[in-house]
């Protein structure tokens, strides 16, 4: 099963090349350009992964992610924050929003796929569980 | 009053006094000798006295004895005899006379009386001596008058010893009165002495560690860290009244240092957190175009390895991104630079003569691609009765390549107006306008775009490009260049930038020197 992967991010350069990164890195990937918009993908699309940037027009990383984590059915969706501010401040601000990891531009890729699989895996294991069960 | 005024008075009080005591005991040491000598005196004159008056009765028994045996025998008198009462007589004649010496003028009129009646009867007793032997001699002695005379003289004797008595009763009693009195001088400034020493002693001691006391406790509360203390309480005009003086001032200097040292640091404090935030604001900026790079790099070089071969068209596109960012980076970097050299006072200004209506003209034809690409239509109007211009050509380019750029940058298909021309009032400046049909800003976003790393919006960048250090250098630029810039704007609306700038800058008189 192929792991899907919400990118937000409101850079067309960039989420043109992440994107065609993640395709090549054989994920699926659907995208987002703001944060309205990236809660309505999640709630439709249910991503295995997001990966969220901060400074987005609209509604901002910070607040897509608390919104994400209030809502109960989408709640417990894995988000990873992308941004280019790397103050030791900044993390933790991702971290407190509700960011389950933390990635910095430019992107170390394969270190982000190595976080996307560990968040994504056990999220996997867990559905596969679930329909186990009612199965 | 000062201490040492204060310790001064104390001092000439006490001494004061005590030469008030040392005075009468010499005044009291002379009167007592003087009266003494008096008194001995007296005692001498009066031990004469009555040795005279012994003298006197003794002669006055012989004359009678020797009258009565004159009168009844015929015994005569030899010459030894009469030498020896003649001597006697002499005698106390002479004792008489030393009487009269020591007789001063208080026993005068008595001893003077005494004389004139020893006057009278001396020679008498003496014609008696000497004619006692004459055969025709009558002695008056023992007749009526002899006796009377003597007993004149004894009576006067007993007068002046009477005399005597009362001035050695009197010089004994000023003797007794004198001792009393420097007695009581004596002790009563001693006692003033002391009760005068130990009261100003008190106070002076009471005075002097109260304000002692104020000080330590305004040193006390200076030194805990309350610098608005001020010892106010010491009524001392001299040293004490100075130090807490001194004190004062030097608590109010600490305080102004500190306040000075406080906002100092303040001021350190506030220029070190902007100089972080700038470079969080640069690290940021830059990773944003070196996402791009390292990622597309990366990509491509991946798809080189690729079995299915290369999508020509799109690797080019790629590349294209990568030198697009890279130009990005770089015209950032130069940004940054122009910034941190304005902000440390490095940016000079070069100033030459240009024609700014020109010069608007080329920049319009620089921006012509950008402007076709987004469609815009661009009216540059500038007023041919423009002077030249004195300032910095090059700046001056820049700010408004900078202006029109974001005009053409946030306006989709609309209209862009330059237009320059003289200030209404004042021909010494120009104001040159730049107005789009574009996005616009809100009035929160208007007041923050001169700052740098500011854009509009923070996704501004991403959409638009650009490094958000663009208005701040023309700001800037402006300043340096004697003028100013405003922005007036409207959200959907659009936006105008006036920039007011003087068409000769004021050059200093050092410059005119060189020049």
């Amino acid at each position: 099963m192929t792991t899907r992967i919400l990118l937000v991010e409101d850079n067309e350069m960039s989420r043109d090349m992440l994107s065609r990164r993640l395709v090549r890195a054989a994920y699926e990937v659907i995208t987002a350009a703001d944060g309205e918009q990236a809660i309505t993908l999640v709630r439709q699309e249910r991503p295995d992964v997001v990966l969220l940037d901060m400074g987005l027009p609209i509604k901002d990383g910070w607040t897509t992610c608390k919104e994400i984590r209030e809502e109960d059915a989408i709640a417990n969706t894995p988000i990873i924050a992308l941004t280019a501010h790397v103050m030791r401040a900044d993390r933790d601000k991702a971290l407190a929003a509700g960011c389950d990891d933390y990635a910095t531009k430019p992107i170390d890729f394969p270190m982000l796929l190595e976080k996307i699989n560990a968040l994504s895996c056990g999220r996997v294991d867990g559905e596969g569980d679930n329909k186990g069960d009612s199965g | 009053m000062s201490l040492r005024r204060r310790l001064t008075l104390s001092v000439l009080a006490i001494l004061l006094i005590f030469s008030l005591n040392v005075g009468t005991h010499f005044w009291g040491s002379v009167a007592r000798t003087e009266s003494m000598t008096a008194y001995r005196q007296s005692v001498a004159a009066q031990e004469l006295t009555t040795s005279i008056g012994l003298q006197l009765e003794e002669q006055r028994k012989q004359i009678r004895v020797l009258a009565a045996l004159r009168d009844t025998t015929d015994d005569r008198l030899n010459e030894e005899d009469r030498k020896l009462a003649s001597s006697n007589l002499r005698s106390v004649s002479d004792e008489l006379k030393a009487l009269g010496r020591m007789s001063d003028d208080v026993t005068r009129p008595q001893y003077n009386a005494l004389w004139q009646s020893g006057t009278q009867l001396f020679p008498a007793w003496r014609e008696f001596y000497n004619y006692y032997n004459d055969a025709g001699y009558q002695s008056p002695f023992p007749s009526p008058d002899a006796p009377a005379l003597y007993d004149v003289v004894q009576q006067r004797l007993s007068y002046l010893k009477e005399r005597q008595i009362f001035i050695a009763e009197q010089r004994a009693a000023i003797i007794d009165r004198t001792i009393a009195l420097t007695d009581r001088i004596t002790v009563i400034g001693f006692l003033a002495s002391i009760f005068l020493t130990s009261t100003l002693g008190f106070f002076l001691v009471r005075y002097t560690s109260q304000s002692f006391n104020r000080l330590k406790i305004g040193t006390m509360r200076i030194g805990s860290g309350d610098l608005d203390y001020r010892i106010d309480s010491i009524e001392d005009s001299g040293e004490l009244g100075e130090l807490a003086d001194a004190f004062n001032d030097m608590s109010g200097k600490l305080r102004n240092a500190i306040d000075e040292v406080q906002e100092a640091k303040e001021n350190a404090d506030q220029a070190n957190e902007a100089k972080s935030h700038f470079l969080a604001n640069v690290s940021h900026e830059l990773r944003t175009p070196l996402n791009a790079i390292i990622g597309y790099s990366e990509m491509l070089f991946d798809e080189l390895g690729d079995t299915a071969g290369i999508d020509k068209p799109q690797f080019q596109r790629d590349l294209q991104k990568i030198i697009l960012s890279g130009r990005q980076l770089l015209s950032l970097i130069n940004d940054i630079l122009d910034l941190s050299k304005i902000e440390s006072g490095k940016m000079t200004v070069h100033y030459e003569e240009f024609n700014a209506g020109q010069m608007l003209e080329e920049v319009c034809q620089t921006i012509a691609p950008l402007l076709d690409k987004q469609g815009n239509n661009l009216e540059l109007s500038v007023n041919t009765t423009l002077p030249a211009f004195y300032n910095d050509a090059t700046k001056f380019r820049q700010v408004f390549l900078n202006l029109l750029s974001n005009a053409t940058k946030f306006t989709q298909a609309g209209e862009i107006k330059v237009s320059a021309e003289p200030r209404p009032g004042d021909a010494d400046c120009v104001v040159i306008a730049i107005s789009d049909t574009g996005i616009g800003m809100s009035a929160e976003q208007q007041h923050k775009i001169f700052d740098a790393f500011v854009q509009a919006d923070s996704s501004t960048s991403k959409n638009y490009g650009g490094t958000g250090l663009g208005l701040a250098i023309c700001k800037e630029y402006c300043d340096l260049m004697g003028g100013s810039i405003t922005v007036d704007s409207e959200e959907g609306v659009g936006t105008t930038f006036e920039v007011i700038l003087p068409v000769r800058v004021p050059v200093p008189e050092s410059d005119h020197a060189v020049a």
